[in-house]
């Protein structure tokens, strides 16, 4: 794709939002709502065509595909849609004071990762506000942006004409260049993405970033006894089997706090046989070599320092079961750290690096209590869930802490 | 019984001094299989990965079969086979203050310097006559002022050994040293004497920059070389080897065939180069010492990849007496004829997806 013709896509998209911003925004919300709806019925003609098709342009395999859309999608509604703008825009009206609420002229959408549903909220957000979309593929997924593109212009081809999708390389400048001229840009990436993007924005420009993430489990006593352990630990495993743990809500490190002695060892014999379990019904999909070298040199640094090491014969799982609570990275494609903790005070210290990045935490165990949770989500925490329903946010989920629409919006309040 | 480690060393140094680099492999098998008992005793931490993996002097029976090492345990954990208080020689992996640095502990550095000065001899300066010595001029800093550097230590050998009295260092502080630089080159074309420019890429990438904002070129003698070592990680440019040969040429008149990169790391006593000044003519590729050999590992099975295959550079280098000399390195690589070409850096664990990096982590809490 050339820059001229992303230029093109910008100057069409910037017509197009003219003439929605014309109609009335109810009938827009609607057209989206019957757009959710759509991608929410497993009979969707879009979604069987995302189903089928997802797994050769991603790497994912088909039962992962569909188990992971199947999941994801089971909370969304375009009811949810609908209430999101509601409770949203009505919150900035202040009594006796017009306010106005409205999209940029172009909002850009940087798309990142393989993950389908963060990418069809991202197309959909703008168009509420009748921001047209440009939205750029991400290099692990060209497919799910295009069928999403095309379901909206088949329920609305008004609307469809507002979202165009481009695909270029990484290192295209001239070509982000164009892309990056929006008023308003939403990036999804690392943190040294996100910080190169602010840094080629012009100060009037708004950025809407969702940056490094990881996501991790916290277990107490009741979750790591008896009976309890094995169905919190199919439920983690599910959690990490997928989408291959490349989401942001995928746990990474899972925290035992039991002082009970060899509470963190069950935890990690039960994790392991649930990921062994999982590898018949939801095989993780092939990786590249880079990938599974990271995943054997962390198994063998492990090893090394004397960490039991459960593992698939190839790098399909492995579940290390750490001798302390310090953080380790971690190479994703179904790798978990098993941390013992102490307490709870032992466990905020031990993530408090992670606060800044944190997004989901799964709790279990801890009775029904809900001054952790309160907590988790005052340390930085975004979501915090039950074990099993990680990769399930609904979504009105306040994406690392953010309104959905706001961020995207210009509010102006009209005083007499 | 297990073969002593003075012994061990006595017959590597007696092979590093033979200038016999025959593949020689019953020679290399018994001293890799004396070197894993020696070290299976001797270093603890070792011992105990080996045991857990079911490795042990009594089931290995083939080099290829001793349990290799990550160069990322050489952060964690004291993989020396001799106590503290004899450590002489500390080199440590770069990395930012905040960031845990591997260290390769030494308390004798004889097979080290016996290991390194044939091998670049060979390879850098295959032509150069035993009593022979010539111009390096090296773009990175001296052993006194980065002692921690197995580099510099490295530079710091070759000079004392090999270089004459137009020989030095360019780099001070960090900084290139641009007037030394551009006089020791004048004077060299002057001379028609041949100068070997060594350092890392990086460096070079500084030197052509500023040879390039100065203005300056030169048409460097018949016979210099260049050797550059090392990747860009962490730097504010990176720039592919193709494109940074380029320039070499352009800006210092060095032919892309007379540049020789240095495949080498903190964590090994030997070091590989690329063939074209020692087989001229021939398919470039990584090459060694015969007291080193590298395996290509497939990292779904542990066994060594396919011919061609990309895999991990697992390294065994008996250099390594004092630490432990079957070395899994970060890099991938594949096989090309008798030697290996290295692919790249796998990412690490802590680049990949949502993940982040401990250490950034550490950085920011503190």
């Amino acid at each position: 794709m050339s820059p001229d013709e992303i230029a093109a896509a910008r100057r069409r998209l910037c017509d197009a939002g003219a003439a929605l911003r014309r109609r009335p925004a109810s009938r827009t919300l609607d057209a989206l709502v019957r757009v959710v709806d759509g991608w929410c019925d497993p009979a969707s003609p879009w979604r069987a065509r995302l189903e089928r098709e997802l797994p050769a342009a991603t790497g994912f395999t088909a039962p992962v595909v569909a188990e992971g859309l199947a999941r994801g999608l089971e909370p969304w509604s375009g009811a949810a849609l609908r209430d999101v703008a509601r409770s949203e825009l009505e919150a900035v009206v202040r009594p006796g004071t017009p306010t106005l609420v409205a999209g940029f002229d172009l909002t850009s959408v940087l798309l990142a990762g393989a993950i389908p549903t963060p990418t069809l909220l991202a197309l959909l957000l703008p168009l509420v506000i009748h921001s047209p979309v440009l939205a750029r593929t991400s290099a692990r997924d060209p497919l799910t942006a295009r069928l999403v593109a095309d379901s909206i212009h088949e329920m609305d081809s008004q609307l469809g004409d507002c979202v165009e999708v481009v695909s270029f390389p990484s290192d295209d400048l001239a070509c982000s260049n164009e892309l990056l001229r929006a008023d308003c840009v939403v990036a999804s990436g690392s943190d040294e993405t996100i910080a190169a993007i602010r840094g080629r924005l012009r100060p009037s420009q708004r950025l809407v970033a969702y940056g490094h993430r990881c996501s991790l489990a916290v277990l107490g006593p009741g979750a790591t006894r008896d009976t309890s352990l094995a169905d919190v630990a199919d439920r983690l495993a599910l959690d990490t089997a997928l989408w291959d743990q490349l989401g942001c809500l995928s746990p990474v490190a899972v925290y035992v706090v039991d002082p009970e002695a060899g509470s963190a060892e069950r935890v990690a014999g039960a994790l392991a046989g649930a990921l062994g379990a999982l590898e018949k019904d939801l095989p993780r999909g092939e990786i590249e070599t880079a990938a599974a070298a990271a995943i054997a040199r962390e198994r063998a640094e492990a090893e090394m320092r004397g960490a039991a090491v459960h593992r698939s014969e190839g790098t399909q799982w492995s579940v290390v079961l750490e001798a302390d609570a310090g953080w380790r990275p971690a190479p994703l494609h179904r790798f978990l750290h098993v941390h013992p903790v102490a307490d709870t005070g032992a466990l905020f210290e031990a993530i408090a690096p992670l606060a800044p990045h944190l997004a989901a935490v799964a709790l279990e165990g801890f009775g029904d209590d809900d001054a952790l949770a309160q907590t988790l989500a005052i340390f930085g925490a975004s979501r915090v869930c039950r074990a099993g329903r990680m990769q399930a946010p609904p979504l009105g989920w306040h994406h690392d802490g953010q309104p959905l629409l706001l961020p995207l919006a210009r509010i102006g309040d009209l005083e007499t | 019984m297990t073969v002593s480690r003075s012994a061990i060393e006595a017959e590597l140094l007696e092979w590093m001094g033979s200038r016999d680099w025959r593949t020689d492999d019953p020679r290399f098998e018994r001293i890799a299989l004396d070197l894993f008992a020696f070290q299976f005793e001797a270093c603890a931490p070792y011992g105990r990965y080996c045991t857990s993996l079911g490795a042990s002097p009594a089931t290995v029976r083939s080099w290829r079969e001793i349990p290799a090492v990550p160069t990322g345990a050489f952060k964690e954990l004291p993989l020396r086979c001799f106590p503290e208080q004899d450590v002489r020689v500390v080199f440590r992996t770069s990395g930012t203050s905040t960031e845990r640095r591997g260290e390769l502990s030494l308390d004798d550095p004889a097979i080290y310097e016996a290991s390194l000065l044939p091998t670049l001899r060979r390879f850098l300066f295959p032509k150069l006559e035993p009593d022979q010595r010539t111009t390096i001029r090296v773009l990175a800093p001296s052993p006194g002022e980065a002692p921690d550097s197995s580099l510099s230590y490295m530079f710091g050998h070759a000079l004392d050994t090999l270089g004459d009295a137009h020989s030095g260092y360019d780099s001070i502080g960090g900084v290139l040293q641009t007037k030394t630089l551009r006089d020791a080159l004048e004077l060299a074309c002057s001379q028609g004497r041949p100068v070997a420019l060594c350092g890392t890429a990086f460096s070079f990438v500084h030197c052509i920059d500023e040879l390039a904002r100065t203005g300056d070129a030169f048409d460097l003698p018949e016979g210099s070389r260049v050797m550059e070592t090392g990747g860009f990680k962490g730097r504010s440019r990176e720039i592919s080897r193709d494109e940074l040969y380029g320039w070499i040429g352009e800006q210092l008149g060095v032919a892309t065939d007379s540049i020789v990169n240095q495949y080498g790391m903190t964590e090994l006593g030997s070091q590989f180069y690329d063939s074209v000044l020692n087989e001229p003519g021939r398919p470039r590729r990584k090459l060694g010492p015969p007291w080193a050999r590298v395996r290509i590992v497939d990292p779904e099975t542990g066994r060594d990849a396919g011919p061609g295959e990309a895999g991990m550079i697992a390294i065994h280098d008996l250099a390594n007496t004092g630490s432990v000399a079957a070395i899994l390195t970060a890099d991938l690589g594949r096989t090309v004829a008798d030697g290996f070409e290295v692919l790249g850096r796998a990412p690490g664990a802590e680049a990949r997806g949502c993940s982040i990096a401990a250490d950034a982590m550490l950085g920011e809490a503190g």
